[in-house]
Parts: C-alpha cells; structure tokens; sequence
C-alpha cells in the first residue's frame, strides 16, 4: 500500500499522519517532542504506523464478521496488550540506564543501597504495569515518560523511606537516565509485537489460553493478514517548529502557518479564520477557499495563553492535563486571575487554594486567562471570519472552548465555529496533504519521463 | 529560656530551624531543609518541624513559639506568621552581623531588602512578574541536562564562553535547551549565562534600592549555588557606584526560618511581658 506521511514538529508533541493515494488518514500517531527531533519523527512514524495496523486489523476483522459484537472489545484488547509490550520494553531500558548511571563515582557511598532500592522500584512498577494498560484504565498520558516518571516519582518516595536513602537521590538518577532512554526509540519489530500481543489474546501454542481464544481461527487469519499488508512510504513532508533541524530536502518542508492553514482546509472546507493552540504557540491564521494561508500572527516568547500554560497548571494540580477541563466546566463563578507569567500563576493557583476558594473556579478563572490572550492573537491577525476553526491540542478542552465560543460570540457574532476531534493533528494532515500531492507530480513526472523516453 | 521554632515554606523547599532565645542568647538546636518537588507542602512541613524537634531533643509543648514565613501562613499549628522581607532581613543580620543588604534568591522570586544594623528594613524591591531568570528557571533547565542541584555551581564556574540568556521563559526553557544543546553549547557554559542572565538583574535590584556600600548577604534556597554567587560578584562589580562586599553564608538557606525564629521569639518576650499571649494566640 502506498502512504504519504506528514510530520508536525511540534514544541511539546510530535505528530504524524499517514495518508493513502486516495486522501484518505489510516493512521495517527504522538509523541512527546521533549529531546530529539530525529527521534520524535521516528516514534511519531511509528506510532502511526501502529495505528494504521490497528485499523488494517479493524477492516480484516469486520470483513469476517465482526467477532461476533466483541470487536470493539478485542481491539481495545489487543491494542492494550501491544501497549504492555511496548512499556515493559522502555521499563527495562529505563532500569538498566538508572543502573548505569550508579556507576558514577558521585554515587559510590551510597551504590549498593541505590541498586537494591532501584530493584524494589523497578519490580513495583513492573508489577503494576498491566493493571496500566487493562481494560477501563485511566492514563493520565500516553507516553513512556510521564506514565513511567509519574509513577516512578511516587514509588520511589516511598521505597527511599523505607531504605533510609534520600528521595533526591532516586530522583537524580531517573533526571540523569530519562532523557538517554527518550532518545532510544522503542525497538521497531512492530509486527513481532503485535503477534505476541495476539497471543496473549487467543492462547499460544504452550498451551496458554486467553479470553478469545474460542475465536482463535478467525482472528487469527485476519490479524495475520493485516499485519503482512506492507506500508510503503512514497513520500514525506515535515513541519513545525522543528522542521528546520529535520534531516529532509528543502522540498521535504512546509511551514506550520501553510500546513496548519490547509490541514484546517481539509478538515472544513468552509474555514475562513483559524486559531491553533498548540504546546508553546498560539497562532492566528487567516485563509482563502483553497485554504491558502493569506495572513497570520503569533504569540511571543512566552508561555501565557500557550497549551504549556495549562500544562504546568496540570502538574501543580497533580492532575491529568484532560482531567482539567471538565473540572473547570463545573464552575459558576470563574476566579479572576491576575498573573500572566504561567509559573506565578501556578503560584497564585497555590495561594487561592490555600485561601479555600473552590479548584473548579480557580480553573475556570485559568482557563478564561489563556482565551483572552489567544483573542488578542487572533484579532491582531485580522480578527474572526466565518467560518472559524479552532485546532491544536487545546481544542480539546470543553472548558476553553466554552470560555472562546463565550467570546467570539461577544465580539464577532454569530460565527460558526468548527472543532475537530483531530484537531490536534491538523498540521501534520496538512504536511500529509503537501507529501501526497508532491508524490503525486513526482509520478507524473516519471511517467512523462518514462513517454519521452 | 524561649524555646522557638521558625519554619519557611518556599515554592521549592520547607526549612525548619529551632532555637533557643536566653535573654539575647541565641543558641541554635537543630535545623532541616526537604526538598518540596512534587510532595505535598502540608506534609513536609509536619515532618520537618518533627525532625528538628527530636533533633533538639524537644516535644512540641517544650517549643513557645511556632514562627511561619514564606507560604507557611496556612500551617495548622503555628503560633504566628512573619512576612519574608522581614525574616530574611534578621536571618542575614544573624549570619552575616555586617550586612547592610540582603538578597533573597527563591524559587521564584528574587528580592533585594536594605537594612539597618539591627535587621530593620529600609527599603526593598522584588524582580518583575515573569519567571524568567529565576530559581524555578535554572531548577528546570537543570533537570533538563541532568545534574542535581550540587553540581550546578561547580559546572557553571568551569564555563569557558558563557551562552547568553537574557531572557526565557521558565516554561519554555525545555525547547531552548534542547536547541541550545543541538547547537552544541555545554551545560556549563548554558549555566554560567543563566547564573549572569539572574545575578544581572539582581544587582539591578540592588542599586534601585540605594544600597552603595557594605556587605551584601545572599540569602534563600540559591544562595548555596557558588557558581550564581560569584555570577554577582562579577554582575554587582560592573554597576557603577556600588562598592560591597558579596556573602553567602553556609546556613543562608536557613535566613527566612532564622529570622522568623528569632522575630518569634521577639513577640513572645513581648507578649509574655504584657502578659497577653493567651489572648493572642
């Protein structure tokens, strides 16, 4: 099969797209972009290209009749146990880099202590890892780095008091290790783990049994099948903030303001204004029909009114960062923030909570914060016209889209206002979308060559 | 004998100290810093104040006075709570007895305060409302490149080409180290042009204050880093007009919870000698 991949650099996340010949998504993937771009462009390829099985599978299996109205449920399943696979792998990498780094002579009083204490971390995790990825989980992320760190974190607190070692201590040596496992993609063998994660569905040939093993004929045949369709990438198109350090061709390049521009296009035709909140920029981009970027502006260099915005105050809450908008939707009486600098307002978050006032409208007042400064973007870049789409990761977020439509409708009227489901990957559609048409003009261009010749 | 304990609760640690006040002797017993990073507050704060106490040797209705500052305006069972312009101020004048100034360097906040020889303050300013170039700043940017708190100093002071950073947010710092990294800059010379970036508004701070001579203290979680300490001896050297002598102390840590202990004291004499300390409390 023929796939073009669009790649959105993002500052906080990494997104990929893999488009078929015939425009059509058939996978998505995301990754944190916290070390290196070369990196983050790979797991982000993979992530979609994992996706993309996932629904090759999908297609297979309700070609065969569907399990019987437990599809949905095996291809949570089997997505899970991939998702194990993959974390064990990471865990263990993690473990033996921690290790590693007890080899420094800074370490060298307390070493053999901080080995068995890591062992007991490790082991910990380990132990609660499939309950992370099981049926109904909750995750407040999905990358190796905050599900393993957060968790790390709070094991290691305890297993330090029990050891007598310092938290810091434990602490340090997972700061030192973190990035060095980040910059190690997940080995690839996606197929192999995808056939063991099977396995741990329908029984293997030991003799182990697992809960659709009664359908283990079919699914079988057409996972198998799926699984040996070959992803064959024609072309690639980067994007982003750090498109410039990619290692692609100028033609391998687009910038965010026309990818974003045309991703929004693509989604809805009819967009006329669009404003994307993304990790550490808030853009105001206004387009023509063909989705022609025709004006645009940007924030500063500063986190207020930024997706990061939001996920600081996540992390000072010790909260999911989509956990905090439907705690802020529940207010009726929004706190006035005054900060605009995102650490004070974590601070003054601090300051209110302790004051008593309730989390929900200390939220809700953060929330309405980040939207008046994206207001002032968007009007900078020529204001609001119909029809008006709102990207990013932000667009997420109930209750900032409450607070915007708020505010649009204040300030333009009556707009309609559009909000994709994957609007987080608007740019890296966009990006696609530039892969494809340019494989597109590279194949005619051979096919003329191959006439003329 | 006063016995009086002074806890600060900072954005990144809690300090507890515990002192004993006899008649203008002060006699230090016992003394505790917990790193806050994703712990709660509330709790460390209990745990701190516990640890010194047994250190002291001291249950809790040995202790006269409980004295908060920082954000510790919330602890349960305080007895009062001291603005930290004010703490900072009689910690520097217990550590260093010469101080004229002293400069505060927090998690977020950094803070220059005038003051007299008893500890009294004259005058103060506080860096602006943007986190950028602050203690939170240079702890992130730190985590980023791996190195723990006590290394920073040493590294910053090896750096041969210092990188300029004269401005970012404290937020976004993760990308800038990233591209800082990738453009091959090395984490000493990253963190000497932080240390510069800091000590170069604080010095500002210093002469808007009106402080020209004297010893100045630094004080608050920083003031152990010696590579941010010898950032200001250079930063406060090219500020004409201002002629002091840059300190830190190895307890400058402790200054906010010293002062609170001893203002504490302080009020609890007074108190007890107007004999309303029930009323008051």
């Amino acid at each position: 099969m023929r796939t073009f991949t669009g790649i959105d650099l993002g500052s906080t996340t990494t997104k990929a797209v893999l488009m078929d010949e015939n425009q059509r998504v058939i996978g998505r993937g995301i990754t944190n972009s916290r070390s290196n771009y070369d990196t983050a462009t790979r797991v982000a390829s993979q992530e979609a290209r994992i996706d993309a099985h996932m629904m090759l599978c999908h297609r297979a299996l309700e070609q065969v009749g569907g399990l019987g109205g437990r599809l949905e449920e095996f291809l949570g399943d089997l997505e899970g146990a991939f998702r194990l696979e993959q974390f064990l792998e990471q865990l263990g990498d993690l473990e033996e880099t921690c290790l590693g780094q007890l080899r420094h002579e800074r370490f060298a009083s307390v070493r053999d202590a901080a080995k068995v204490a890591l062992a007991e971390v490790f082991a910990r995790l380990r132990e609660e890892a499939p309950a992370l990825f099981g049926r109904g989980a909750k995750r407040k992320s999905d990358f190796f780095r905050d599900v393993a760190g957060g968790r790390y974190l709070a094991v290691s607190e305890a297993v330090a008091r029990d050891a007598g070692l310092s938290y810091d201590l434990l602490l340090n040596v997972y700061d030192k290790s973190i990035i060095e496992v980040e910059n190690r993609p997940p080995g690839g063998d996606i197929k192999g783990k995808f056939r063991r994660a099977l396995s741990a569905l329908i029984g293997d040939s030991n003799g182990r049994s697992g809960p659709f093993a009664d359908q283990r004929d079919a699914v079988e045949r057409a996972v198998g099948a799926a699984l040996d369709i070959e992803l064959d990438d024609v072309f690639l198109v980067g994007t982003g903030y750090g498109r410039v350090t990619l290692p692609f061709s100028k033609e391998h390049i687009r910038s965010e303001i026309l990818c974003h521009g045309l991703g929004a296009h693509m989604m809805h035709p009819g967009t006329r204004t669009v404003l994307d909140i993304g990790g550490q920029d808030t853009k105001g981009i206004q387009v023509d029909a063909n989705g022609i970027v025709e004006n645009f502006q940007m924030n500063d260099r500063c986190a207020a009114g930024c997706g990061r915005y939001l996920g600081y105050i996540a992390d000072e809450m010790k909260m999911g960062l989509h956990e905090l908008g439907p705690m802020a939707i529940k207010s009726e009486k929004p706190v006035r923030i005054n900060s605009t600098c995102t650490v004070f307002a974590g601070a003054e978050l601090r300051d209110r909570l302790s004051l008593g006032e309730k989390r929900e409208d200390i939220l809700a007042g953060l929330h309405r914060a980040i939207i008046l400064r994206a207001m002032s973007i968007i009007s900078r870049s020529g204001g609001i016209a119909n029809e008006f789409t709102f990207t990013g990761g932000v667009a997420k977020n109930e209750a900032a889209v409450r607070e915007l439509r708020k505010l649009v409708k204040e300030n333009y009227g009556e707009v309609t206002i559009n909000i994709n489901p994957e609007s987080i990957y608007t740019g890296a559609l966009g990006a696609a979308e530039f892969a494809r048409r340019a494989g597109e003009s590279a194949a005619f261009e051979d096919a003329r060559a191959g006439v003329n010749s | 004998m006063t016995i009086t304990a002074g806890i600060d609760l900072g954005t990144g640690a809690v300090k507890a100290v515990v002192f004993d006040v006899n008649n203008g002797e002060t006699t230090w017993l016992a003394r505790e810093t917990l790193r806050i990073r994703q712990r709660d507050p509330m709790e460390l704060t209990e745990e701190a104040f516990n640890h010194v106490l047994e250190e002291a040797g001291l249950g809790r209705d040995d202790v006269a006075y409980v004295a908060t500052t920082g954000e510790g305006e919330g602890v349960p069972f305080r007895t009062g709570h001291f603005y930290s312009m004010t703490t900072h101020a009689r910690g520097a004048i217990y550590l260093e007895p010469e101080s004229r100034a002293a400069l505060d360097i927090g998690a977020l906040h950094g803070r220059a305060i005038r003051i007299d020889e008893r500890g009294k303050v004259l005058n103060y300013k506080m860096t602006s409302q943007c986190a950028s170039g602050s203690g939170q700043f240079l702890e992130n940017i730190a985590r980023y490149l791996g190195i723990a708190q006590d290394e920073i100093g040493s590294l910053s002071k090896a750096a041969d080409e210092p990188e300029n950073v004269s401005s970012i947010c404290a937020v976004l710092a993760e990308t800038d180290v990233i591209n800082m990294v990738s453009r091959g800059i090395s984490a000493p010379n990253i963190l000497k042009g932080i240390h510069l970036s800091m000590a170069g508004r604080l010095a500002k701070l210093l002469k808007a204050i009106g402080v020209s001579e004297g010893t100045v203290t630094v004080t608050g979680g920083l003031a152990l880093d010696d590579g941010l300490v010898a950032a200001l001896v250079e930063e406060i050297a090219k500020i004409r007009g201002i002629n002091v002598t840059t300190r830190s102390h190895p307890d400058s840590i402790y200054a906010g919870a010293i002062g609170a202990a001893l203002w504490g004291a302080f009020r609890y004499d007074k108190l007890a000698k107007l004999g309303q300390l029930r009323q008051a409390s």
